[in-house]
């Protein structure tokens, strides 16, 4: 241990001075043109070929592609009919309304139906009162847009998961071949393949969709993979002697066994989902997320704080829905009757959107919420900014010219300043302490193909930045999660707070934060934290509460003070579970690259976002892998780390 | 469903008074929209017009640059704001694979340039003139950039040569990049409030000019030897030293929509707007908070004379 | 002691876990467990035969890690075995197709689980239903035949509830019934009682051996525990890490183990639990005689009647009289006195 203690420090002391004192020739700086590899050329190249030439047969590619737009665009447009457009003649600004979409109070009225279906009333009403918000605060129309996109991406996200999360379980082959393309699917910044989907699926809502769906499908698979997985090898056993065809088994055994696990999957794809409601709406997805762009355009900051918590009010309704469902007690009621009798709920909800329907016609506020009864919070926002902006500007200046001055900025030269080769040879040595030589050489492969991109120095400020920020997000986050693990009601707070930062979308704060702290590494860092902290709070508050009671019970009678239990029993059995969080606060920052680009860095997000202006494939693509690669080598590293620390725990108890 | 019967009668009562038109085909002609309230409001009049001429329209949400892969396949039919500022070299690229078309210049002119709000004027007497920059550097300075002043570019896609300029005219400058033009905005608000120095880039027509009152700083006048000949322009020995082009706002499409939509393709071609009626038009939208839609409707029923004749 | 048909036999059936477990069974070889340990395999089952006779309780008895799960896995074929064969009324299973498989499994086996298995989002009645429900039959025939089985089982007054609102008992109850349902003639029970309260676990061995005299299946019952094999046992296979140490009734077993494994497990039995009249009895018939017993009769049951009567009672098998039986033979059992 002291050998290797020994030989850390030297390496810290060595590239420390490399890169304080030494000037470094250009060749070891930063990777030489020799060893790049022209990798965007070749994607470019690959994927016009993919959408001119390509073909299976006598059909290509792209006639392929757009044939399953068009499969998708059919239950799209059909959820737009019921929730926005309802059935017109004409188009644009001539149509006029056959049958109006489903009135505000009927799809109130379903939601109330929908959560005392999956529990009680409560839940209806809480869902019922989210959907008044959206009516009151002038969001419906924009709502019920993001919600037909939603309601049509997760059950296309989930099967598509579940399929590709079954062939995975049953096939060892497809698990070999899926997991990498998973972790792709997961760290490749989402910027990256819009141009690609934009190419092949048309542009449009259903492209957007194809979007949400690439991005919210791969917890699903996991998910899916886990859940069989963990089925009791009796039952299987069990189905396998009861006769049952390979289908039988999975329709009728494994999946409902499975369902409760599968259900966290679905809650993922939702959440998900409503995550890409921003970048989906800038190819043409609309709804909330259009909104929210749009007032910040035009610096209506209140406007995109209302569409942003207007999202998170869905959020909140689908993930409280979806949870319920997950734990919903199937009920021994056996209804009988008529139909309308065994589905009262159903009938009821049919019966109002009907009557809302028809009398719509004579009563408009039964159609639409009515606009006098809006309520706006706009002007509070806007003075709320301005008011802190005129009287606090110079406290917060000099706060980040302190930050820049004595955190920021020196980190960044120290990475600008290091050698590659020894990054390299760090990152293999750091790979082989922790995992062995697999894993040092899949960290070399990685980090050498971020060199051989040509794109080494925003790697270096995606690393750095990336590193502040989750510093950062650690060193707040973990005592935020302490303090909410140490009391239920501390815990509520945060716990909400927490989860509206994780829905909230990133925009509706980008503007403010810009206007208080200008253009530049410090709003970002600013973006990022805020973003990547909720792992690190919720991690640390789920690893200290799941200590085994007996532990604190034995700490107890050892007689351990608060502190002591907190330092010596609780913490030190939480470390697996914090270093996960910390694992998943790199991957939030990382996925937070691109919007932090839109404030000025000029990491390898820039690139991205650069090439999606420039539709640029191959350049988009090459810098979201290199990102991708750097999640992968951090995911790995901290993995083997905690895998290391979860071995040293069980051995020792 | 006994409800729908009255519903679909009136519907058909209705309708009755808007049948189409004869066009030539009903499939719907799609515009693309961006990100700007300007180009959203020329697109949806150019819509509004070709709705009344009888055309099924459709408006497709789509990057300004990443449209062209699109409206090369047909798949996207009519782009309404190129600007030759920031758009001329992929729309030409574009039109020279033979698959998109030019409809011509809107009547509009970009412009875009340094810029400053009017205050700054009394702390640094010699604006506009560019040759006052330097003196004022240290007003304009941030701790990050002092000595040098700070000036708020636009994001680094956008291009604009100003670390070209800079050097070129031995300005004492630095540029930060915004990201978007949102965080640029934002800046801008933010500084406004209180009346703290920012010097940034500006484009027109837009609602910052209308919103805020300010002044383009006068660099030395472009030419396009200014750009390409170090010998041309106010340093010998340097290319850009002259203040950014200004240039037209085209409109251009697919290459089939003409044999397809003759009529539309006509119209297309006749539409013209100036910076007058847009800056107007954006400074309703996004100071005054009314409706695109409100401002459009507003703008047919003010134009009706002018925009039946392009559609005869 | 065998002169039942063979319903079920497997001969040299192995399973061999490890990369290429096929090459340490090729050409007809037959590895030690040593051989195999050093080729980085396990030996799951090794070289295991056996037979069992139709209507018996054939009981395989091993330590947890004897193999004694992956072989009632071999048998139903749920676990593809690495060699070896398998006859199921003379039909060699292992031939047979996934189809084939299905078919018999549909009709002709039935299976209970150590934890229940039961299927968490269905019904008593359909969990019961369910393997009918497998074969395509309809609802209210399904339902017909279930509540048939529930109420054999004596849990008809649940039939509406889920297996989570039900004792461990009583979800093995449902698990019995539901392994009944299809009339298997084949019954295959792993460790079925092991997770039960040894209260509960007793009353469920007499009601297994009741529902057992009124189908008389063919059955193989795993257990770790050699009390419930003495107890339910026509024969018993002692199972020690993946081969068959010794295959006897429990009567052999305690009165000639094969080796010190074996032995160490009988020795605490009490011998007149397993000990039968059959096996005491003396040549010839005294003239008094207080009665006639059986020889399958074991002592423990009929020693009380014995010491107390005045007289020694004649032993009869399949209705001729074999021999008899004094108070001293029994109580020399009793006593636990070795011969």
């Amino acid at each position: 241990m002291t050998l290797w203690r020994g030989i850390w420090a030297a390496l810290a002391l060595l590239s420390l001075g490399l890169a304080i004192f030494a000037t470094v020739p250009a060749g070891w700086l930063w990777p030489p043109e020799a060893v790049q590899v022209p990798f965007a050329a070749w994607l470019t190249a690959g994927m016009k070929w993919l959408t001119e030439s390509a073909a299976i047969g006598p059909v290509s590619v792209k006639d392929l592609t757009r044939g399953f737009a068009t499969l998708i665009e059919a239950p799209y447009d059909l959820a737009r009919v019921l929730l926005v457009d309802g059935i017109t003649e004409g188009k644009g600004r001539r149509a006029t309304t056959i049958i109006p979409p489903l009135s505000w109070v009927a799809v109130t009225v379903a939601a109330v139906a929908l959560g005392h279906f999956a529990r009680d009333i409560k839940l209806g009403l809480l869902a019922g009162a989210l959907m008044i918000y959206l009516a009151v605060f002038g969001q419906w129309d924009s709502a019920m847009i993001t919600l037909a996109s939603i309601v049509i991406a997760v059950p296309l996200g989930v099967a598509g998961g579940m399929a590709m999360g079954i062939a995975a379980w049953r096939w060892k082959a497809v698990e070999r071949a899926l997991s990498p393309i998973l972790d792709l699917m997961q760290t490749i910044p989402t910027f990256a393949f819009l141009v690609p989907i934009l190419v092949l699926f048309g542009f449009g809502p259903v492209a957007a969709l194809l979007a949400t769906i690439i991005y919210a499908m791969p917890p699903m698979v996991r998910v899916t993979v886990v859940a069989l997985r963990a089925v009791p090898s009796e039952i299987v056993d069990f189905a396998n002697m009861a006769g049952c065809t390979p289908w039988q088994r999975m329709r009728k055994v494994m999946l409902p066994v499975a369902l409760p696990d599968l259900m966290v999957g679905v809650n993922q794809v939702i959440m998900l989902s409503l995550n890409m409601v921003i970048i989906a709406s800038m190819i043409g997805a609309g709804g909330l997320g259009a909104d929210v762009l749009e007032s910040l355009r035009r610096l209506n900051i209140g406007g995109g704080i209302e569409a942003g918590l207007a999202i998170t009010a869905l959020a909140v309704v689908l993930d409280r829905l979806g949870q319920a469902m997950s734990e919903r007690v199937a009920r021994a009621e056996v209804r009988t009757g008529n139909w309308w009798k065994r589905h009262p709920r159903t009938t009821l909800v049919l019966i109002v959107a009907l009557v809302t329907g028809a009398l719509g016609f004579l009563v408009p506020a039964l159609q639409d919420w009515p606009k006098a009864w809006e309520i706006t919070t706009k002007p509070f926002w806007s003075n709320l900014i301005e008011h802190i902006n005129i009287n606090y500007f110079d406290q917060l200046e000099a706060m980040r010219v302190w930050f820049l001055e004595n955190l920021l900025l020196p980190v960044k030269r120290f990475f600008l300043a290091l050698p590659w080769p020894l990054m390299l040879a760090l990152l293999a040595l750091a790979g082989w302490r922790l995992g062995g030589w697999r894993l040092a050489a899949l960290t070399l492969v990685l980090s050498g193909f971020v060199a051989a991109t040509g794109l080494w120095e925003q790697a270096m400020i995606t690393v750095y930045l990336c590193g502040v920020s989750v510093v950062i997000a650690m060193v707040l986050g973990v005592p935020l999660g302490i303090w909410a693990a140490s009391s239920d009601g501390a815990g509520k707070v945060i716990g909400t707070v927490v989860d509206t930062l994780q829905t909230l979308p990133s925009f509706v704060y980008l503007i403010p934060v810009v206007m208080l702290f200008r253009v530049g590494d410090f709003s970002a860092l600013i973006a990022v934290v805020l973003f990547a902290i909720v792992p690190a709070v919720k991690y640390t508050a789920h690893g200290l509460r799941s200590v085994p009671a007996e532990l604190i019970e034995a700490g107890v009678v050892s007689g351990c003070t608060r502190w002591q239990m907190l330092w010596k029993v609780r913490l030190p059995m939480a470390v697996p579970m914090i270093l996960l969080g910390l694992n998943q606060t790199i991957l939030l920052a990382l996925s937070m690259l691109v919007i932090t680009a839109l404030v000025g860095t000029r990491d390898l997000g820039q690139e991205v976002y650069a090439a999606l202006a420039t539709a640029d494939v191959g350049r988009g693509l090459v810098a979201g892998l290199a990102v991708a690669a750097i999640a992968i080598i951090a995911d790995r590293l901290i993995g083997a780390a905690a895998a290391g620390a979860r071995a040293r725990l069980e051995g020792a108890t | 469903m006994k409800t729908g019967y009255p519903m679909a009668l009136a519907a058909l009562i209705f309708s009755a008074g808007t049948a189409l038109a004869e066009v030539e085909s009903t499939d719907p002609i799609k515009l693309t929209l961006h990100d700007w309230t300007g180009q959203l409001i020329t697109t949806n009049i150019m819509a509004a017009i070709l709705e009344e001429a009888g055309y099924n329209v459709e408006l497709v949400q789509a990057d300004y640059l990443a449209q062209f892969p699109g409206i090369e396949s047909g798949d996207l039919h009519v782009a309404m704001e190129l600007w030759a500022t920031t758009a001329a070299d992929v729309m030409n690229a574009s039109i020279a694979t033979g698959n998109t078309v030019s409809f011509g210049e809107t009547g509009m002119q970009a412009k875009e340039e340094w810029w400053y709000p009017i205050y700054m004027k009394e702390l640094c007497p010699g604006l506009p003139d560019w040759k006052a920059l330097n003196d004022c550097a240290e007003l304009f300075a941030t701790p990050e950039t002092a000595p040098k002043g700070r000036y708020l570019g636009g994001p680094v896609t956008w291009g604009g040569f100003d670390e070209e300029r800079i050097a070129a005219l031995g300005l004492n400058y630095e540029v930060i990049h915004a990201g978007t033009d949102a965080a640029m905005f934002a800046e801008l608000e933010s500084a406004y409030q209180r009346k703290d120095p920012i010097l940034l880039w500006i484009y027109a027509p837009h609602w910052a000019p209308i919103k805020y009152e300010g002044e383009w700083i006068e660099f030395p006048a472009y030419t396009p030897e200014c750009y390409t000949d170090p010998a041309a322009g106010e340093n010998p020995a340097a290319a850009y030293d002259c203040g950014k082009p200004t240039g037209g706002i085209f409109k251009a499409g697919w290459a089939g929509l003409e044999g397809k939509w003759p009529g539309a393709a006509k119209a297309i071609k006749a539409f013209q707007l100036t910076n007058e009626e847009m800056g107007a038009m954006v400074g309703k939208v996004d100071v005054d908070g009314m409706s695109i839609d409100e401002v459009v409707d507003e703008w047919m029923t003010a134009n009706e004379a002018k925009w039946t004749t392009w559609i005869e | 002691m065998n002169e039942r048909p063979v319903k079920l036999a497997c001969r040299h059936v192995w399973k061999i876990y490890g990369p290429h477990p096929e090459r340490l069974l090729a050409g007809g070889k037959s590895p030690t467990s040593d051989q195999i340990r050093a080729a980085d395999h396990v030996g799951a089952v090794r070289d295991v035969s056996l037979e069992v006779g139709e209507g018996e309780i054939f009981v395989i008895m091993g330590l947890s890690g004897s193999g004694k799960s992956t072989l009632v896995r071999c048998l139903s074929r749920l676990i593809e075995p690495t060699g070896g064969e398998l006859l199921y009324d003379g039909e060699d299973l292992l031939k047979a197709s996934p189809a084939r498989m299905i078919e018999i499994r549909r009709h002709r086996m039935g299976m209970v689980f150590q934890h229940f298995a039961l299927l968490p989002h269905l019904t008593v009645l359909e969990n019961v239903a369910f393997p009918l429900e497998v074969q395509g039959m309809d609802r209210e025939k399904r339902e017909a035949r279930a509540r048939e089985v529930t109420q054999l089982v004596g849990l008809q007054a649940r039939e509406g509830m889920y297996p989570r609102q039900l004792s461990g008992g009583q979800q093995q109850r449902v698990g019995i019934a539901r392994s009944l349902a299809v009339e298997p003639d084949l019954w295959f029970l792993d460790e079925p009682f092991s997770a039960l309260d040894p209260l509960i676990r007793r009353e469920m061995q007499e009601e297994f051996l009741r529902i057992q005299r009124q189908l008389k299946k063919t059955i193989v019952f795993i257990t770790h525990d050699f009390d419930e094999a003495i107890r339910l046992a026509d024969r018993i296979a002692i199972m020690k890490d993946g081969a068959v140490v010794q295959v006897a009734t429990p009567e052999e077993l305690v009165l000639n183990p094969a080796d010190d494994y074996v032995t160490a497990f009988t020795a605490h039995v009490p011998r007149a639990k397993v000990v039968t009249l059959g096996r005491v009895a003396a040549p010839g018939v005294p003239d008094v005689v207080a009665g006639m017993l059986p020889a399958t009769a074991r002592i423990e049951a009929v020693a009380e009647q014995i010491v107390t009567a005045n007289a020694p009672f004649a032993v009869e098998r399949d209705g001729a009289v074999i021999g008899h039986v004094t108070p001293a033979a029994v109580i020399a059992i009793l006593i636990g006195k070795r011969e």
